[in-house]
C-alpha cells in the first residue's frame, strides 16, 4: 500500500466533507473535516476499504481563548497515518460514539469523556476510566488553565 | 501408672509436643528441597518453628458473619484429629501406644477429619475466596479419598488384618513396593492431593483465590491448622513407609524411609504446575481409581494363585 | 433467624489488591460455579497525571518524566518521546545514537519477556519455571547495569542522541550474556510447548481469533499469537530499525500457549538483533545539540514497546514546553480483550488470561489522590 495511492482513496471519500487535505509528513495525512455528525459515515467508509485501524483519539486544547476543541481520530495502516481531525465547541459539544462500529473505542472515548468534558452520544460505559469515582463532576483535568484545586475541595 | 504413661504418650511422645516439632521439621525439609530444586537457597531449619511462633502471639481476627464458635473451635478439631490419628501409627518405629482391631479405618478417618475441619472453616465465613477454597477442598476431597484409601487398604488385605501394627508385621518382610507397585504410585499421589501439595494445590491457589478455605485466617487459628498440616504429613509418610516400605522397625530406618519419600514428594511439587480443580477430579476418578482396582485384580488373582 | 437470602449473582473481585495481580487494577467477575458469566474492569489505581504534569515542564525535564510511566518500558517510552521531539525540531539522532537505543530497546523486551514468562508460570502454579526464568532475568539485568548503571529505568536516552557508549569490554560481557541466555530460552521454548501439565493449563485457554483480535483492538504479541501480522518494527520503521529488521513471529492457535510461544520466538528474535547492532554498531557521536524552543508542530509516532504498539503525539507551540503530549500504551488496549474474552472460562483460568495480555497498568494510568487533611495538594505543586 503506497502512499500516494491510499491518499488518493481517501481524498476521493472525504472530500465531500472534508475542508482541506494537509500532508505534514509524507507518512501523515490530516483531514481537517467540517462537521462532527460526519464521523460515522467517514468512519465506516475507511473501514470498508480497509484503510487502518483505530489507534488513538487525541483530544486538544488549542488554548483558553478558544471556544472549541479540537479531536483527532488517527488510524493507521501499516506505515501510513490517517488523522480525521473534528473541532467542537467546548460548551455542550457532543460526539457521537464510534463503539458500534469498533469495540475498542470505548477505552478511548471514556478517557476524552472524562478528561475533557466531552459529551459522547451513545456511549454505553459512560464511567470513570481512570479517574477516582468521586471526582468532582465539572473538572475536566486535561482541559487548559482549569484550576485543579477544585478537585480536591470539600472532600 | 498405665494413665501417666497414656497421657504422657498423648501429650509428649510420640503424639503431642513431640509430633508437632516433628511436623514442622518435615516441613522445613519439603521446603528446603523445593528450594534448592528451584535454584534457591531456601529457609533455614527453625523457619517452620519461627513462624509458628509468631502466629501464635499475633491478633485473631474474626470477621463479621461467620459463627464465632466454630471459628475458633474448628482449627483445635482439626489437630486433635491429626494428633489421635498419630496414636494408631508407628511414629518413629515405637510400636503404637494404642491398637485395635480396625484402626487404620479410623486413621484414615481421624485424618480426613483435618481436611474437613479446613472446608468447614472455609464455608464459615462470608468471604468469596474462603468459600470458593472451601468448595475446592470438598471437591479435592471426594475425588482422592476413595483411590487413597483403597491403596492403603490393600498391603491390609495381603495382610489379612485392618489392624495398623498386625499389617506393619506383615510388611517388615514383604516389600510391598515391588508387589504392589501400582498401588504405591496412587498412595503417594493420593498423599500428595491430603496434603493439597502442588499439583494438588488448587484449593489453595494464592494466586486465584488468595488462600482458600484459610483466607480469613489469623494468629491462633491459622497456626493451627498449619500444626495440623504438618502432623498429617508425618503421619501420612509414616503410614506409606511402614506398609509399602518394609515397615518402620527403629528410629533410624523410619527417619531414612520418610525422608526419602518426602524427597520424593518434593521433586515431584517442583515438576509439576497446578492442576485445575476439575482436571484434578479427572485425574483421580479416571485414572486414580482405574488404577487401583487394577491392582485390586491383580492382587485378588494372585491369592487365588497362590492358594 | 434464617433469613432467605435471595440468588444475587456471585461476584468475585480481583483486585485492586490481588496475589494475582503484579499491579493494582480492579475486575469484577461474575461467576457461576467455576464458571465467568460476566466480566467488568475498573482502572486508575496508578494514575499519577502524567499528561497534564507534562503540559507543566520542559522538554528536557519530560524525558525523566516520561521514562517513569512504567518500570519495565521505560526505555521505549523515554525513546519514543525523544524521537517525536527531535522531530519536531527537524533534527536527526546521529545514527550511533539511534543504533544504541535500538540497542537498549531489544535488551529491555528480552527482559519483559523473560519477567512475564515467570510471571505468568506463577498464576499458572509452575513456580520452577518462575524461579528458573527470573534467575535468567537477573543476567540480563546485570549487562543493563553494567551498560546503563541501572537495572530498570535506564535514563539512556537525550534529547539528540543517547548518554552512554559501548565499549570494548561491555560488547563482550553483553555477547556472553546473551549466549547463556539464548541457551536457556531453547530449554523454556521446550517446556511451554511439550510439558503435559503445563500445556494443560495453556493450551485452548482464552482463545481469541483473528477476526476478534482486529475487532476488539489487540496489539502486539497478543494480537500476533492470533495471526494478526501487525509489528510496528517492520511495517514502519523507526530510529534504526530500517537498519536493524525484526522478522514477524506469528502464531496462528490464539490461546495461551500460542502467546507464550510468540513472546519465547521473540526473545530469539531480540537475541539476533543485539548481537548484529553490537556487530555493526556504527561510529560517530554520540548527540547532537537540540534547541531550546521548538517551533509549532505537531508529530505521531508509533513503536513497538514490549506489549504492543505504543502511540505518542506530541504538540509544540514555540515555547519550551510541550503543548500535549499524548501517550496510548498497549495495555488499553489489550484489556477491552479480556473483559470479553474471560466469560465462559474458569475461574482458575482468569489470571491467565489477564497475564498473557501481559498487561502493565503502570503504563495505563497516567491518579493517586494523596488526600491530606492539612493542605490542599495539587498536581502542579507536585513537582
Amino acid at each position: 500500500m503506497d502512499a500516494e495511492n491510499t491518499f488518493e482513496t481517501v481524498h476521493l471519500l472525504l472530500e465531500d466533507w472534508a475542508e482541506r487535505f494537509e500532508t505534514p509528513d509524507p507518512t501523515r495525512l490530516d483531514v481537517y473535516m467540517t462537521q462532527i455528525d460526519d464521523l460515522l459515515p467517514a468512519v465506516v467508509g475507511l473501514r470498508v476499504k480497509r484503510l487502518g485501524y483505530l489507534a488513538a483519539i487525541v483530544g486538544l486544547d488549542p488554548g483558553i481563548d478558544m471556544n472549541d476543541l479540537e479531536i483527532l481520530y488517527t488510524f493507521c495502516t501499516e506505515q501510513l497515518m490517517i488523522i480525521l481531525r473534528f473541532r467542537i465547541p467546548k460548551i455542550n459539544g457532543s460526539v457521537p460514539s464510534l463503539c458500534d462500529i469498533i469495540p475498542s473505542a470505548e477505552s478511548f472515548e471514556r478517557e476524552l469523556r472524562e478528561m475533557y468534558g466531552v459529551n459522547i452520544v451513545g456511549l454505553r460505559n459512560p464511567g470513570h476510566l481512570y479517574l477516582p469515582d468521586d471526582w468532582k463532576e465539572g473538572v475536566y483535568p486535561l482541559r487548559k488553565g482549569v484550576d485543579l484545586r477544585i478537585a480536591f475541595q470539600n472532600n | 501408672m498405665e494413665i501417666i504413661l497414656d497421657f504422657l504418650r498423648l501429650l509428649i511422645f510420640p503424639s503431642g509436643l513431640f509430633l508437632l516439632l516433628a511436623g514442622l521439621l518435615y516441613e522445613w525439609v519439603d521446603r528446603k528441597l523445593l528450594a534448592q530444586l528451584q535454584n534457591r537457597i531456601g529457609p533455614r531449619w527453625f523457619q517452620p518453628i519461627a513462624d509458628i511462633v509468631k502466629l501464635m502471639g499475633k491478633e485473631e481476627v474474626i470477621p463479621d458473619g461467620s459463627n464465632k464458635w466454630l471459628f475458633v473451635w474448628l482449627p483445635i478439631a482439626a489437630l486433635a484429629g491429626g494428633l489421635t490419628a498419630a496414636l494408631y501409627v508407628p511414629i518413629m518405629g515405637i510400636k503404637p501406644a494404642f491398637n485395635f482391631t480396625g484402626d487404620l479405618i479410623v486413621t484414615l478417618y481421624l485424618l480426613s477429619l483435618l481436611t474437613l475441619c479446613m472446608g468447614l472453616a472455609g464455608s464459615n465465613t462470608m468471604d468469596r475466596y474462603s468459600l470458593l477454597g472451601a468448595t475446592r477442598t470438598f471437591t479435592q476431597l471426594f475425588s482422592y479419598e476413595a483411590p487413597f484409601m483403597l491403596a492403603l487398604l490393600g498391603p491390609a488385605l495381603v495382610a489379612g488384618s485392618w489392624q495398623i501394627d498386625k499389617i506393619t508385621a506383615y510388611t517388615q518382610n514383604h516389600w510391598l513396593i515391588f508387589t504392589q507397585p501400582i498401588g504405591f504410585i496412587v498412595v503417594i499421589i493420593g498423599l500428595m492431593g491430603k496434603l493439597e501439595l502442588p499439583p494438588f494445590d488448587a484449593p489453595e491457589a494464592e494466586t486465584e483465590i488468595v488462600a482458600g478455605a484459610l483466607t480469613e485466617y489469623s494468629g491462633r487459628g491459622l497456626a493451627l491448622f498449619r500444626l495440623g498440616k504438618g502432623v498429617e504429613m508425618v503421619v501420612g509418610l509414616t503410614l506409606v513407609a511402614a506398609f509399602y516400605l518394609g515397615g518402620v522397625s527403629n528410629p533410624v530406618l523410619f527417619l531414612v524411609k520418610t525422608l526419602a519419600l518426602l524427597v520424593v514428594v518434593a521433586v515431584l511439587q517442583a515438576v509439576l504446575s497446578r492442576l485445575r480443580i476439575d482436571q484434578t477430579v479427572g485425574i483421580w476418578w479416571r485414572y486414580g481409581a482405574l488404577l487401583v482396582l487394577v491392582q485390586w485384580l491383580f492382587m485378588f488373582v494372585g491369592q487365588r494363585l497362590t492358594l | 433467624m434464617e433469613e432467605i437470602i435471595e440468588r444475587k449473582p456471585f461476584e468475585v473481585q480481583v483486585g485492586p489488591q490481588h496475589p494475582a495481580l503484579k499491579e493494582p487494577g480492579n475486575f469484577q467477575f461474575t461467576v457461576d460455579g467455576e464458571i465467568v458469566t460476566k466480566a467488568s474492569v475498573r482502572l486508575g489505581y496508578a494514575h499519577r497525571g502524567i499528561e497534564k504534569a507534562a503540559e507543566e515542564r520542559n522538554w528536557i525535564q519530560n524525558i525523566y518524566l516520561v521514562e517513569r510511566i512504567c518500570g519495565i518500558c521505560s526505555h521505549i517510552h523515554a525513546m519514543t518521546y525523544c524521537l517525536a521531539v527531535e522531530h519536531l525540531a527537524n533534527i536527526q539522532a546521529p545514527p550511533r545514537a539511534q543504533a544504541i537505543r535500538v540497542l537498549v530497546a531489544e535488551l529491555e523486551r528480552i527482559h519483559s519477556h523473560l519477567l512475564w514468562i515467570g510471571v505468568t508460570a506463577h498464576e499458572a502454579g509452575f513456580d520452577t519455571l518462575f524461579m528458573y526464568s527470573w534467575r535468567d532475568r537477573e543476567t540480563i539485568m546485570d549487562i543493563l547495569e553494567n551498560l546503563t548503571g541501572n537495572r530498570v529505568n535506564y535514563s539512556a536516552n537525550l534529547l539528540g542522541g543517547v548518554k552512554i557508549d559501548v565499549d570494548g569490554e561491555q560488547k563482550t560481557g553483553i555477547l556472553k550474556g546473551i549466549e547463556i541466555l539464548e541457551e536457556r530460552t531453547k530449554h523454556y521454548l521446550n517446556i511451554v510447548t511439550t510439558d503435559v501439565f503445563f500445556l494443560q493449563r495453556t493450551r485452548g485457554v482464552g482463545k481469541m481469533t483473528q477476526r476478534q483480535a482486529e475487532v476488539m483492538g489487540a496489539v502486539g504479541p497478543t494480537a500476533r499469537a492470533s495471526g494478526v501480522a501487525r509489528d510496528v518494527r517492520i511495517e514502519s520503521p523507526y530510529g534504526a530499525y530500517d537498519e536493524f529488521r525484526p522478522n514477524l513471529i506469528i502464531e496462528q492457535a490464539g490461546d495461551l500457549e500460542a502467546r507464550f510461544i510468540v513472546r519465547v520466538k521473540e526473545l530469539f528474535e531480540s537475541y539476533r538483533l543485539v548481537r548484529e547492532v553490537l556487530d555493526r554498531l556504527p561510529e560517530g557521536e554520540l548527540s547532537v545539540r537540540m534547541p531550546r524552543r521548538i517551533k509549532p508542530a505537531e508529530f505521531a509516532i508509533r513503536v513497538e514497546a514490549p506489549r504492543g504498539e505504543l502511540f505518542y503525539f506530541v504538540k509544540s507551540n514555540g515555547t519550551d514546553k510541550p503543548e500535549r503530549v499524548k501517550v496510548r500504551t498497549p495495555t488499553i488496549c489489550n484489556m477491552t480483550t479480556v473483559v470479553k474474552l474471560v466469560v465462559g472460562h474458569q475461574l482458575a483460568d482468569v489470571p491467565m488470561i489477564l497475564a498473557g495480555i501481559d498487561p502493565c497498568f503502570s503504563c495505563n494510568d497516567r491518579m493517586v489522590i494523596v488526600r491530606d487533611n492539612r493542605k490542599i495538594e495539587t498536581i502542579e505543586s507536585r513537582r
